[in-house]
């Protein structure tokens, strides 16, 4: 019995999440390397800190170096909370009303023609896209097969 | 000091209040970050209660009436305090809201999570996706400096409007780098969510966008970020799929292509 009873705790151990300290050390390990390479590129050509460890975090899970179970508690946890963690960057537009009392208006303007506008334009390319590469390529376009 | 010189007549609850927020201490020590961590809770909550309440009218999305609702919270304080909104957003919220901010770099990486997830179909189309994103915006690029041109806005406001495809944490620093105002972008990308919220789904009828799910998805994805995932769900799975995976890689491309199209329209 007692043999038994050991075999699937062992397999459950295996299949569990990381605790989330470790998981937070995962991260924070991650963001430390790309703060690192972050400031090699040159001003004229910025690659922020976030986008490295975008990156680097999707090469750890595609090579299987970090696994689903190390990191998705609380990168889920992170992604639910994202909403809230732009409530800062919208404020801090309090910092700069005079401009919004300048050019409000146009600058809202252009931000609906921009949203309308990549909306459209991004459909549109990727459908040209799509048509090349099924009618000149003969891939298949089904995403779910 | 500036706030009890500003309005005398407050001096004893002025300067009580002025110490817990920390506007009285150039150098603000750490404790005063409660009042911008828990302002940015509030108006958030409200936000998120007046979204329930209000049925889902679309501008009652929480976060958009966090900003305007904690913008005009800090005006009538300052007017109170006697002094300007900026310097009062300084030295009482800033520190907070600085915290909060922070935890965008954790939480922007986490992307990778559900990116990887849907590696099966990244690996597949890996080519039209980046290419259609890098063609669709270079092209929208063009329109948006035409419109900005011709609305009059300035060079700041134009390298402002430019990274708006990226997700907040990536396009406030490509802003800043070219030219422009993080906290103009930052809005934008507040409103881009808020107009695919509202017009979304009409868009993409108007538009005859959903003919073709993969372009449907990318495109809500690109114009409104998360939000534009939400509702690229209600199209389907594979649009859903699409977005999120566009919020992503639309980010690095804005990286890539926002900085050297800023320099060859001469901004900066």
């Amino acid at each position: 019995m007692a043999s038994q009873d050991k075999v699937p705790q062992t397999e459950t151990t295996e299949e569990k999440p990381s605790p989330i300290i470790v998981q937070m050390a995962i991260f924070a390990a991650v963001l430390f390397v790309s703060s690192l390479i972050s400031p090699l590129f040159p001003p004229s050509f910025p690659v922020p800190t976030p986008v490295i460890g975008l990156i680097i975090l999707y090469f750890l899970l595609a090579s299987h170096i970090v696994k689903l179970r190390n990191v998705e508690k609380f990168g889920d946890f992170m992604i639910s909370l994202i909403a809230f963690l732009f409530v800062p960057s919208g404020i801090q537009l309090a910092a700069s009303l005079d401009i919004l009392k300048a050019q409000g208006i146009q600058i809202v303007s252009v931000v609906l023609i921009a949203t309308i506008v990549m909306l459209v334009v991004v459909a549109y390319t990727t459908a040209g896209m799509i048509w090349i590469r099924k009618h000149v390529f003969h891939r298949s376009v089904d995403v779910k097969s | 000091m500036i706030i009890l010189t500003a309005a005398p007549h407050m001096a004893v609850w002025g300067k009580w209040l002025g110490d817990a927020l920390g506007t009285n201490a150039a150098g603000a020590p750490a404790g005063n970050a409660v009042f911008g961590i828990f302002l940015s809770l509030l108006v958030y909550l409200i936000g998120q209660w007046l979204f329930k309440v209000g049925k889902g009218f679309f501008l009652f999305q929480p976060l958009f009436v966090g900003m305007v609702l904690g913008i005009f919270i800090l005006f009538l304080m300052a007017k109170v305090f006697g002094t300007t909104t900026a310097e009062f957003y300084k030295s009482a919220y800033k520190p907070g809201g600085d915290i909060i901010f922070w935890f965008l770099n954790p939480a922007t990486i986490a992307f990778a999570i559900p990116l990887y997830r849907r590696n099966d179909i990244v690996k597949r189309f890996w080519l039209e996706i980046t290419l259609s994103l890098i063609i669709g915006l270079v092209v929208s690029l063009f329109f948006i400096y035409g419109a900005a041109r011709l609305l009059g806005l300035n060079d700041i406001g134009i390298a402002s409007m430019l990274p708006q495809a990226a997700t907040t944490a990536i396009a406030m620093p490509i802003a800043a780098a070219t030219g422009g105002n993080a906290a103009i972008t930052a809005m934008a990308c507040i409103l881009n969510a808020v107009i695919i919220y509202a017009l979304g789904g009409w868009l993409v009828k108007f538009f005859r966008l959903n003919n073709d799910p993969i372009g449907a998805g990318l495109g809500l994805g690109t114009a409104g970020h998360t939000v534009g995932s939400a509702k690229a769900l209600q199209l389907g799975s594979i649009q859903e799929s699409m977005a999120s995976i566009a919020v992503v890689i639309i980010s690095i491309v804005v990286d890539i292509v926002v900085p050297p199209f800023a320099a060859f329209m001469g901004l900066k």
